[in-house]
């Protein structure tokens, strides 16, 4: 029975020392403790939103590099298309012209030939025309040298003419 | 009488080996249910061999070993005993236990050969108005009397001071309460691990204050943290709303770690530990009157309204006799009686066992020496087990007393209904 008697003495310096534990404690235990771990937990949940954001943006990040990535290789290939394209038409236009100079040089050539020729035509009628004068005119000199038949020739030609 | 303290303070010494194995149980703390039960039957074990063989034992020719102490006392008083016999002789086991789990005015230390060593503590006695300041060891460990104060020995009163007649040892059947505010070994227990925990904690706090969010502070503030954290989450944050919580979170952690403190110094057979503190029934009722006064203190209106006017019951519950109302009053007043007993009754059971286990030593050495000497292994084995499970009990009382508390504060702040 005396285990369940109270005695006044305990339970006065007990109140006065429980109720200083409990101010003192929480004034400089619990205040800065509690504080501290809220702070670090608040900084655990930031650390972890940061952590996911910056994951998130990553992904978003390797995702615009893969599409710049694909866009940068349609573009090198659509570059490509065009650079042969464009060398196609190129070489086409040179070979266009070089045909045009070839037809260019050949008429010309055509032309010095033709006047070549024409040169030598004139040359060779020249000649000839000279050529046959002379002949012309030994065989003349020579027909002109028997009167008689000249004259019997002319004759009949007057008739002839006169006849008509 | 003071001879029985004597034989049973060498077998304290002895339990000064359950200390170096104190040490080694933190590594223990993982303690598994399997292990609990032994805990459990071996103390049941015990207890059984206390109520057998006291009787058997002491079962011989000789008067005084028949009787038990305050028989042999009484009467060794009344001239039937040589009261020297009774000295040399007695092993009363109950008389011990319950004389070391209650409060004394001085604080025994240790005995060389016939000697006491103890602390004495400063007597404070209002009686009739008059102011009485003196040393406990006036008193002589109870064997003299000073200035009409004597320390009684038997009854409800007994280890208290008591006014006595002109001869010293009557006490006076006309004596007045006595306004008793002595510094008395609990007491002194107390102011000691109040500094103790005041100290450390406010050490830790210093450090706290002092390291930012990413240094975490290591060594003790480290091993402390888990337990401060669980406090909040598993006790306070389960049982009070979120909105409401903090203003009761320092008040609970100071009751956790106060009374688990305590729990651990009590099991410490040398000072300043050895004090049955928490398992003192005026530590416990003013633990519980702080609860109870916190939890009135922050009652709000729909507390009190279910305390006196029940919403939702029939009148005639209410008025003209009001049995709901009465029924939640004496609800309220239960709460706090209960954690009051339930703290006391074990913390106190614990050091019981633990001292029948001890005195089980010197029960069964009255009867032959030998068994004395062979049950003694046999003790020291289980005392070492139920230290295991003191020190289990120690956290677990700790968190009920917090936990309830916080229960009740969650009760008399509740979420109001939309």
């Amino acid at each position: 029975m005396e285990l369940l008697m109270p005695g006044l003495g305990l339970i006065f310096w007990m109140t006065i020392a429980f109720g200083l534990v409990v101010y003192i404690l929480k004034k400089f235990a619990w205040k800065p403790i509690l504080l501290m771990l809220q702070e670090r937990e608040r900084q655990l949940v930031k650390s972890q939103s940061d952590a996911r954001r910056i994951e998130m943006e990553m992904t978003q990040l390797s995702q615009l590099r893969a599409r710049k990535l694909a866009e940068g290789e349609k573009l090198v290939e659509q570059m490509t298309i065009e650079a042969h394209s464009k060398a196609e038409a190129i070489l086409e236009e040179a070979r266009e012209k070089s045909r045009e100079e070839a037809r260019i040089i050949i008429s010309r050539a055509d032309e010095t030939v033709e006047a070549f020729k024409k040169e030598a035509m004139q040359e060779i009628r020249a000649q000839i025309s000279s050529l046959s004068i002379d002949m012309a005119e030994k065989i003349l000199e020579d027909e002109f040298s028997d009167r008689d038949r000249n004259t019997h020739y002319v004759d009949m030609l007057l008739d002839k003419l006169v006849l008509n | 009488m003071t001879n029985y303290l004597h034989t049973f303070e060498t077998a304290k010494a002895n339990a000064a080996v359950i200390l170096l194995n104190q040490g080694g149980m933190i590594f223990h703390a993982l303690i598994c249910r399997k292990f609990v039960h032994t805990c459990f039957g071996g103390a049941l074990l015990v207890g059984l061999l206390l109520v057998i063989f006291p009787g058997q034992g002491l079962g011989s020719t000789h008067l005084v070993q028949v009787a038990t102490g305050e028989e042999a006392i009484g009467m060794a008083a009344r001239g039937e005993l040589d009261p020297e016999m009774v000295k040399e002789h007695a092993f009363d086991a109950r008389t011990i236990i319950v004389d070391h789990v209650l409060d004394t005015y001085d604080w025994h230390l240790f005995d060389v050969g016939q000697r006491s060593f103890s602390i004495p503590l400063p007597m404070i006695l209002f009686y009739e108005g008059k102011l009485y300041l003196f040393s406990s060891s006036r008193f002589e460990h109870g064997y003299a009397a000073h200035r009409g104060f004597r320390i009684a020995t038997e009854g409800h009163l007994k280890g208290r001071a008591i006014r006595v007649l002109s001869d010293g040892i009557t006490p006076d059947p006309e004596a007045s309460y006595i306004w008793d505010l002595s510094i008395t070994r609990n007491v002194l227990a107390v102011f000691l691990s109040s500094a103790i925990l005041c100290l450390v904690l406010a050490g830790v706090g210093r450090r706290y204050r002092r390291c930012n969010v990413y240094t975490i502070p290591k060594g003790f503030p480290a091993l402390l943290e888990p337990f401060i954290i669980f406090v909040r989450d598993q006790i306070a944050l389960m049982a009070i709303w979120p909105r409401h919580y903090l203003q009761f979170l320092p008040y609970l952690l100071t009751v956790f770690f106060f009374i688990f403190f305590n729990n651990l110094l009590g099991l410490l057979p040398i000072f300043p530990g050895g004090s049955n503190v928490t398992g003192n029934i005026s530590v416990t009722f003013v633990l519980a009157m702080f609860t109870f006064f916190t939890t009135h203190w922050f009652a709000n209106r729909t507390y009190w309204q279910h305390m006196f006017n029940m919403p939702g019951v029939p009148m005639f519950l209410k008025f003209p006799i009001p049995i709901l109302p009465v029924i939640e009053v004496a609800g309220a007043l239960i709460k706090p009686f209960v954690l009051m007993i339930r703290l006391m009754a074990n913390i106190t059971a614990g050091h019981m066992v633990i001292l029948s286990l001890t005195s089980l030593i010197f029960v069964l050495g009255t009867v032959s020496i030998y068994m004395g000497y062979a049950i003694s292994p046999l003790t020291v084995v289980f005392l070492i087990f139920l230290n295991f499970l003191k020190i289990l009990v120690a956290f677990l009382q700790a968190y009920i007393f917090t936990l309830f508390s916080a229960f009740f504060f969650g009760m008399a702040v509740p979420e109001t209904h939309p």
